[in-house]
């Protein structure tokens, strides 16, 4: 049983090993504070009381949530998550990048293929098409 | 690999012939033209190593197990779309979409025959499963093809969480995905509790996939709710494809599971017999009994996991072969019954001599009656698990019984068809129909008189 | 950290998730609970890759051991996004059938 006490990390966790971590915080919050008060004092105002209802994507925020919705919006839901994910194998490929060399940039063309191939099918199918 | 990359493809092009013409039949014809070429390309594969040349970092082992069954696979599902297939184009408003799914579970049916890391048997198990849950819903406005699909899909879904949580196990202990690996490095004594609970949690997800009871709870409803053609695809093809899944899995590992495991399979072997012959006797539809026959089916089938030997191999291979043949021919003259009750057969046999013969001959073989396929399938199962070990005589006793039960209602079929007087309605059958239907029972018998017919070719 | 920490919290993760997915009468939560399960598998395999790429490290500085595990969780996430995708349609026509999305309207089929 000598592998159960075995440490993920072979470092300490100390204090000193999380002070990178503590400046990106810092300047996280300090670039978005910048930002916003940049756009408050540069940009333009105009105040109107559409502007103070909070932002639904166009739906109304009063009333029943139970009302229909177009099924359009539910299936360009679901064809971007599709979509969205596949790009979750492009990490492993830019990472090896360098190594995989042109068999790797093939593979990746296969499967951009691939992905072009349902594009044009959803396309073809009419699950795209906004206006009936 | 034949198979695998030309089943994906053929699935795409299925999809991509709903675009270019809306003829029905011209749509059947394409599937099943794309099945004669996935046969051929499987049949060259045995005779060539790799015809596509891929790295497959021993993710993949094409051997003669696995290339055999994926040939009973593919002519199963060539014999299924020539008998249904102009009720597949019925059922729906896409029909090139439901061929395009049914070569998607092909590839998913060729990866599970062949794969040698538990990556692959997750990819395989999911690309074979997710088609389905689509198929099983696709009478859209049907209530109960609905909600048959729902349960397919929460019961997938589940099952598809507890394999993974044991593969991660079995990772955990051994270090390594490839099953040769885990064999070499797993053991109990090295590993603690990990690496027996992670197979025991794959065990009980395969179980859950090929409906061994207690997992079996979801089979009667989804069989029953979604569309007959398509019931008939999932009981046979996609069925037999986890039996060779679990076998590949298990065959040589079964020890890991620690003592426990020799309780633990034939108190499930024995619980499925008993829930799917049971149960079956009770029902009153056809479709609903072939459900739970399906699941009795299913307990003789876990006999391959009982021992390793050469007959369990060979059983398994022809127990697919006897099981798919019979249940899609049974399945397609159902398909045609207007009336899926019991009384709905009476009198077939004056309407439609043919059609009640060779219906007669695929129940006897689910029966397991000599001289038919079924026979020497439940045979070779029995016969492994005595040579392997003489404890199990018990088992094997209890099986026979069982198999005795399901004559019952097996025969009952025959009786409404022969001995009861009635008007069976049917929807029109054509010649094409009945040539199909002859070629199934005749394939039955031959086999059913010399299995070698068909196992030689797994020696060659 | 030793592992035993990642072994529990996933496994009460995927415990809680078994247990959501048994007793949640909402089709939409018992759907969260599978995805909660599949999740905690992701965290213990990532988790494992470590240990095991740690194990190797110590003896072979180059090792590319559990990176393998990595990849998985990469496939997991695919698949279940394919699966998530079938899954909603699959509600959305029920929904449309029934207006409701209690797993209690399934007992049609049970007689």
């Amino acid at each position: 049983m000598n592998w159960l006490p075995m440490l993920l990390d072979a470092t300490e966790s100390t204090a000193a090993n999380y002070f990178p971590i503590g400046i990106q915080i810092i300047f996280a919050v300090g670039f978005v504070a910048f930002m916003i008060a940049l756009s408050a004092w540069v940009g333009p105002k105009r105040k109107t009381s559409d502007k103070l209802e909070s932002f639904t994507s166009g739906i109304s925020t009063h009333g029943d949530a139970r009302h229909p919705m177009a099924i359009k919006y539910f299936l360009v839901a679901i064809l971007f998550v599709l979509f969205d994910v596949e790009v979750i194998f492009f990490y492993p490929y830019a990472v090896n990048f360098k190594s995989l060399g042109w068999g790797g940039f093939e593979a990746v063309l296969l499967f951009v293929a691939f992905f072009l191939v349902g594009f044009f099918y959803i396309i073809k199918k009419g699950a795209l098409t906004w206006e009936d | 690999m034949n198979a695998i990359i030309l089943s994906a493809l053929l699935g795409v092009v299925m999809m991509f012939a709903s675009v270019f013409t809306e003829n029905k039949i011209a749509i059947r014809n394409i599937a099943i033209f794309g099945l004669l070429i996935l046969l051929a390309s499987n049949l060259l594969n045995i005779y060539t190593p790799y015809s596509f040349n891929v790295d497959l970092h021993n993710m993949l082992r094409f051997d003669s197990f696995g290339l055999f069954f994926n040939s009973i696979a593919i002519v199963s599902t060539l014999l299924y779309v020539i008998l249904s297939g102009s009720d597949i184009v019925k059922v729906g408003n896409y029909p090139a979409e439901y061929f395009a799914l049914i070569f998607f579970v092909l590839c998913g049916v060729t990866i599970l025959s062949s794969y040698n890391s538990l990556l692959m048997l997750f990819l395989g198990v999911e690309i074979m499963s997710i088609p389905l849950y689509i198929l099983t819903g696709s009478d859209k406005k049907n209530l109960k093809s609905n909600e048959a699909s729902l349960k397919y899909f929460l019961m997938g879904a589940f099952s598809t969480g507890i394999m993974l949580m044991g593969i991660a196990l079995l990772y955990g202990a051994s270090g390594n995905f490839n099953l040769e690996m885990i064999r070499e490095k797993t053991s109990i004594a090295e590993f603690g509790i990990l690496a027996p609970l992670g197979l025991l949690l794959i065990f009980i997800s395969l179980a859950f996939k090929v409906s061994a009871a207690p997992f079996h709870f979801w089979t009667p409803d989804v069989y029953d709710g979604a569309p007959s053609v398509f019931t008939s695809f999932m009981a046979t093809i996609v069925k037999t494809a986890g039996f060779i899944a679990f076998v590949k899995l298990f065959s040589l590992r079964m020890a890991d599971l620690g003592p426990s495991y020799a309780i633990i399979l034939p108190v499930i072997i024995i619980a499925t017999l008993l829930v799917g012959n049971i149960t079956a006797v009770f029902q009153q539809s056809v479709k609903r009994m072939l459900a739970y026959s399906s699941i009795a089916q299913a307990g003789f089938m876990l006999f391959a996991l009982y021992t390793s030997n050469d007959l369990s191999t060979e059983g398994i291979l022809l127990y697919a072969a006897a099981y798919s043949i019979a249940t899609i021919g049974i399945f397609g003259i159902l398909i045609k019954m207007k009336d899926y009750t019991f009384d709905g057969y009476n009198g077939l046999a004056k309407k439609q001599p043919l059609v009640a013969a060779t219906n007669t001959v695929f129940l006897l073989s689910l029966a397991g009656i000599p001289l038919t396929a079924g026979f020497f399938a439940k045979y070779y199962m029995l016969a492994s698990a005595l040579k392997s070990n003489g404890s199990a005589l018990w088992l094997v006793i209890v099986a026979v019984l069982f198999a005795a039960v399901s004559v019952y209602y097996y025969f009952r079929v025959i009786q409404a068809m022969y001995f009861k007087d009635g008007d069976a309605e049917t929807t029109e059958i054509d010649g094409t129909f009945k040539f199909v239907l002859v070629v199934l029972a005749l394939l039955i018998i031959l086999i059913g008189i010399n299995p070698s017919i068909l196992l030689r070719w797994y020696y060659f | 950290m030793p592992i035993q920490y990642y072994i529990i919290l996933s496994l009460a993760l995927f415990c809680i998730g078994i247990v959501g997915v048994l007793v949640r009468r909402n089709v939409i939560i018992v759907f969260m609970c599978i995805e909660l399960m599949l999740n905690a598998v992701n965290l213990l395999l990532v988790a494992f890759s470590k240990m095991h790429h740690g194990i190797a490290y110590l003896t072979d500085k180059t090792t590319t051991t559990g990176s393998d595990a990595q990849l998985f969780v990469f496939f997991i996430m695919v698949v279940a996004a394919a699966e998530v995708s079938v899954g909603l349609a699959i509600i959305v026509m029920m929904y449309r059938n029934t207006h409701s999305v209690d797993v209690n309207f399934l007992n049609r089929l049970k007689n």
